[in-house]
């Protein structure tokens, strides 16, 4: 299994499901903020396998990152009262406590050692057109999707690296055997234009 | 660094979201964060903006045994349900239950997996506390309280794997009473196998937030060699 970022190509062809909607799993929050575990099922069962995909990127591994997953959402159980729709959409929260948790596993260590050695297949990214954001979300999905795509290669696979699988600077120069003072400025002129196309 | 450069403070932002900023600069980052809307604005555009990408990973479905381990978690309680219960369903679900029950009492006593016993935890006056029995081959271990209930109402006793020379590795979190079964990960088991010595720790309910332990170690114990 490679290392190496790959890059999310426009996929037209997929017809991938769309996700829950905004207010649906603002709905389910609530509702496990009043303690009802059929809501924390059912927002299981529509955000698990996608969180479930964030965490195996990290930490390479499914079955720590199966393990990781059921902190996560022994997590959302305990933190959803704590959940506020105007500091973010429900997506980015759960996808923030996911990142989290996986990177955490990683700084602990134990998954510092296979990180270095990927035996698993790896979900890889499609089109961010596609990804599973839905209603208001969409609008900056497409705009996420556009700016990317006028990044450099090399601007977008630092990023990528980055964010999907979570490695610092150091590790993305080990994986892609580029200088380090040549991964930070792929990297810090890639959000520059990311910024500035995402302004206009 | 100029601090109310929107400028610098946007870059900032951006490179926290993606997990770029770290060490000191990232806690320094995060204290601004705190004090400043502006900048939680910031970071939360990011997030917004990124989030995208981590959706754009096809979604991989989790094993049920996912979904079963949160469920002992957080002791999932169905809410009662509104409407009166028919007689009939009623005898009907009694007999079920109790068939159901039996099978259960028959699973636990080990009929179906086979467990020796590994390790015994005992308070300092010697009194056991839990008893932890294993499968043959480490992949299923069952912990037994004995005489631990509500030994600390509001917070969790978690169980660790000391390999040697290595971090801790949990071993999940421990029941105030009755039994526990859990299958062990290839980790906790390798983990297991390389420990001379098992810990309890004392953590937040639902256990260590951070996959170290945090609190306080109250016990340790030797498991017998196999």
């Amino acid at each position: 299994m490679e290392l190496n970022a790959t890059t999310a190509t426009p996929n037209p062809g997929s017809s991938r499901a769309r996700g829950p909607s905004d207010s649906d799993l603002e709905r389910l929050l609530a509702d496990c903020a009043r303690r009802d575990a059929r809501a924390l099922r059912t927002l299981y069962d529509l955000t698990s396998s996608q969180l479930l995909a964030c965490m195996i990127r990290i930490l390479k591994r499914r079955a720590l990152a199966e393990e990781a997953l059921q902190d996560v959402f022994v997590s959302v159980w305990q933190r959803a009262a704590q959940y506020e729709s105007r500091r973010g959409r429900p997506w980015t929260w759960l996808v923030s406590i996911a990142r989290h948790r996986a990177i955490d596993v990683v700084r602990s260590e134990r998954a510092e050692l296979f990180r270095e050695a990927v035996i698993e297949e790896l979900p890889q990214l499609v089109s961010v057109e596609e990804s599973a954001a839905n209603g208001q979300s969409e609008r900056t999905a497409a705009a996420v999707a556009r700016c990317l795509g006028r990044l450099t290669l090399e601007q977008r696979r630092g990023i990528e690296l980055a964010f999907i699988d979570g490695y610092s600077h150091a590790e993305i120069s080990r994986v892609t055997g580029q200088p380090l003072g040549t991964i930070k400025s792929w990297i810090r002129r890639g959000l520059l234009s990311l910024r500035d196309c995402l302004q206009r | 660094m100029t601090h109310d450069d929107p400028q610098v403070i946007d870059a900032l932002a951006a490179e926290y979201v993606l997990g770029t900023l770290r060490g000191p600069a990232r806690k320094r980052f995060e204290e601004w964060r705190d004090a400043s809307p502006l900048i939680d604005r910031r970071v939360s555009a990011w997030e917004d903006r990124f989030v995208h990408l981590a959706l754009a990973l096809p979604p991989v479905m989790p094993s049920p045994r996912a979904w079963e381990g949160i469920e002992r978690r957080i002791s999932v309680q169905s809410p009662p349900a509104k409407k009166p219960i028919p007689w009939r369903a009623l005898a009907a679900a009694i007999v079920l239950f109790a068939v159901i029950g039996g099978v259960f009492a028959v699973w636990q006593t080990g009929l179906f997996v086979a467990m020796d016993p590994l390790v015994t935890i005992a308070a300092t006056d010697g009194s056991p506390l839990w008893r932890i029995d294993i499968t043959d081959d480490h992949s299923r271990m069952r912990a037994v309280a004995l005489n631990s209930a509500a030994l600390h109402p509001g917070k969790s006793l978690e169980l660790w794997a000391l390999p040697d020379g290595k971090a801790p590795v949990s071993l999940g979190v421990l029941p105030d009473n009755g039994k526990l079964d859990r299958d062990l990960t290839v980790d906790q088991r390798e983990a297991l196998r390389l420990s001379a010595k098992v810990a309890v720790s004392l953590e937040p309910v639902g256990g260590s937030p951070t996959g170290a332990p945090t609190g306080p170690v109250l016990f340790v114990a030797e498991p017998v060699k196999a």
